[in-house]
């Protein structure tokens, strides 16, 4: 009995009853602060590969050649919307939400410094790693599909038959040569520093 | 086709039934699908109902990243469903695995190797709104050229 | 011989009061049950073998994808673990967010146990109204961090991005609007007749068997045991916390605890709000090699991070130990046991708060 009072009281409150009348669903919109899918911005983008070397999810950004201009693409599907390459971009070339916002007014940065670990007991010598790596295609361009080059000033090559490392503090930590590698024998470890201003 | 099978079909397209099944998801697109349900969103407005029965269902939702145990279940459940049929994958772990699908996971994503897949919604989780406009816009295609078979 | 088992029945794996697959089979005789046994195994994923040999920034979305509904404290206790590692400390801004944050996480989860509660004892006005009230949260949550579920706000050193002003005002002006309907929807659940009809005096689990069978979380302080992880972290101390028991130990108990701790962490988030100064919210810092055994206070109890990295900051072994484990096995063995009747079943089972996405990972 008590309840039914109850209920009584609370289905004659005044907000009850103009709630009840007056009822309506706003609009299926998406609030600005919600963190998209990142979008491009009018910048250029250098080609550093912070974002790929950030990025969380397998495949989700890639960064492509379209008529000699570079551009980050995002694979929907595989993007997990965390925004950490919003943070990571040295360039602003990417924005979603308010990361890009907050970002410059408060110099948010990632920075990484990266190591290249070769197994040289499961490493066959295909030379697959050095191929794909796209720091490698852009100093040496005639770096042969052995993975073979002449060039002393590439990350790493094939030389007798093993995989040598010349310039590790030229790795961007992109992660491609990890997805290329059939025998999981090559391991990028990326030391990030998530940092504020312009200090350290 | 007959004009009341015409009818049926503009009929049945404004009441929809929904169930959800989770292969191995992390319960965040669950939680999104359940938000839909909220007074908030209120998906029951838009004549779209959300009960666990494959047997009475026009659309299943798919959220997870396909473990092992499901791989005799699935098929079975979705032939339970009466036709017209739809399955929608929702969020980044039928599409793709997500975070997940790496080496030595023990998911076997895309689900689509198991069931079709009419559309996907990708996002980590998405937001109920994109679910409730996916759902929305796939509803007049269900329906649309369903004809009856006679037994 | 004498049958005592009538009927053994199977509740699950898909039924429509569970968010996750997960499957109770239960010895009944007529409507009594005698047994139950949870059965896992729908949901497992290897997030643990995935997570090894990967840095901090994807072990992070690793860990808040153990589990969508309370994926903050997971980033949060992960990232305080390798903070703890390496000797990092988070900035005091940047602690102060962190647990506003946390507790918004734990309000919403709170908030959806409460729901399927409600729902799962066809009290479904209630449910409702509290499923409303928890898009309010997750808006707050979403203004702050920019995403609904999967958050990522917390890393090494600090958090993502900053609280501002006009912000935290929105977020106090939603703390007492959530205060003021809160208070209507418990009256409602205390002053109902059926409400206690299905809540009081069903699945009774006894301080004894609460401590032996090791509950955490609200299920265990239901039960009068005080255990709450968060009064010995630093920041909680800092703005006086003090864990909430209750004695009845039945079902009622276990909704009325979560609603008291949403109170609760309204109370922590005006305290932090107040405590914020102005400063920098990343420090910045690198992790280092160690091996650690962390431990927060999850929305549904004790939640355990046991990790080893190495030089290049890169996790070599984890083991995540998550409360509803426990929880899930304290249900079966103790609070199932002597339910009168089956529709008991599932509103026991819902009352411990289950994650079987925590559980199985």
């Amino acid at each position: 009995m008590l309840s039914f009072i109850y209920y009584i009281r609370e289905f004659l409150r005044p907000k009850w009853i103009t709630t009840f009348f007056t009822a309506r669903t706003p609009p299926l919109t998406t609030p600005p602060y919600f963190r998209d899918f990142p979008e491009l911005t009018d910048k250029e983008c250098t080609h550093c590969l912070a974002c790929m070397m950030i990025c969380p999810a397998p495949e989700a950004i890639i960064v492509t050649q379209h008529e000699g201009v570079w551009r980050p693409e995002i694979t929907k599907g595989h993007c997990i919307r965390c925004g950490l390459c919003i943070e990571a971009c040295p360039e602003d070339v990417l924005a979603s939400g308010r990361i890009l916002a907050y970002k410059k007014e408060e110099e948010l940065t990632l920075q990484g410094t990266f190591h290249i670990e070769i197994n040289q007991s499961t490493c066959m010598g295909c030379g697959n790693c050095s191929v794909a790596c796209p720091v490698n295609r852009e100093i040496d361009p005639a770096l042969r599909s052995s993975g073979t080059s002449t060039s002393d000033e590439v990350i790493m090559r094939i030389d007798t038959g093993q995989n040598k490392v010349l310039h590790e503090e030229k790795c961007t930590g992109c992660k491609t040569c990890e997805d290329n590698c059939s025998n999981k024998a090559i391991r990028v470890a990326r030391v990030v520093e998530a940092l504020q201003g312009g200090e350290e | 086709m007959s004009m009341l099978q015409y009818l049926k079909n503009t009929v049945r397209s404004r009441s929809i039934h929904v169930a959800y099944v989770n292969v191995g998801s992390c319960n965040g697109c669950d939680i999104e699908i359940l938000a839909c349900l909220s007074p908030r969103y209120d998906i029951e407005q838009y004549g779209i109902y959300v009960h666990n029965n494959p047997r009475e269902a026009d659309v299943l939702l798919i959220t997870g990243a396909f473990s092992s145990q499901w791989e005799d279940k699935l098929k079975p459940l979705w032939d339970k469903i009466p036709h017209p049929k739809v399955a929608v994958a929702i969020g980044n772990c039928p599409i793709s695995g997500c975070v997940f699908n790496r080496p030595e996971t023990l998911v076997d994503p895309p689900v689509s190797k198991h069931i079709p897949i009419a559309a996907e919604i990708p996002g980590c989780p998405p937001r109920p709104t994109e679910i409730i406009s996916t759902i929305l816009s796939l509803a007049p295609i269900i329906f649309k050229d369903y004809e009856e078979t006679k037994k | 011989m004498k049958k005592t088992v009538d009927v053994s029945l199977p509740v699950g794996p898909m039924h429509p009061c569970f968010k996750e697959p997960c499957r109770i089979k239960c010895e009944t005789r007529g409507e009594y049950v005698l047994s139950a046994e949870v059965e896992l195994g729908y949901v497992k994923k290897g997030i643990e073998r995935i997570m090894r040999g990967r840095p901090w920034q994807e072990v992070m979305f690793l860990a808040e994808r153990v589990c969508g509904i309370c994926s903050v404290i997971h980033n949060f206790v992960f990232i305080e673990a390798v903070e703890n590692i390496s000797g990092i400390v988070p900035t005091e801004r940047a602690a102060f967010l962190r647990v506003i944050v946390n507790e918004l996480d734990r309000m919403q989860s709170h908030l959806l146990a409460n729901y399927s509660y409600c729902y799962t004892i066809e009290h479904e006005t209630l449910a409702m109204y509290l499923l409303n009230l928890r898009e309010t949260v997750m808006d707050q949550l979403e203004l702050i961090t920019g995403a609904r579920v999967t958050c990522a706000y917390i890393i090494p050193g600090g958090v993502r991005s900053d609280l501002s002003a006009e912000d935290a005002e929105r977020l106090r002006s939603a703390l007492d609007h959530i205060d003021a309907e809160l208070s209507r929807f418990i009256r409602i659940f205390e002053t109902g007749p059926l409400i206690a009809l299905r809540s009081k005096g069903v699945g009774i689990l006894t301080k004894e068997a609460a401590i032996e069978a090791h509950a955490v979380g609200p299920t265990a302080r239901a039960s009068g045991i005080d255990n709450d992880q968060r009064s010995t972290h630093p920041t909680y101390k800092a703005l006086g916390f003090s864990p909430i028991i209750r004695q009845e130990a039945d079902n009622y108990a276990r909704i009325m605890v979560r609603f008291e701790e949403v109170f609760q962490s309204t109370g922590l988030i005006r305290s932090a709000l107040a405590a914020l100064k102005e400063g920098p919210i990343r420090g910045g810092g690198t992790i280092k090699a160690g091996s650690i055994k962390y431990r927060n206070e999850a929305p549904r109890g004790e939640l355990l991070y046991e990790l080893t990295t190495d030089d290049y900051g890169r996790i070599l072994e984890i083991a995540i130990q998550t409360p509803s484990i426990p929880n899930i096995q304290v249900c079966a063995h103790e609070m199932l046991i002597d339910a009168q009747s089956a529709a008991d079943i599932t509103s026991i089972f819902i009352s411990s708060d289950p994650c079987i996405a925590c559980t199985e990972r």
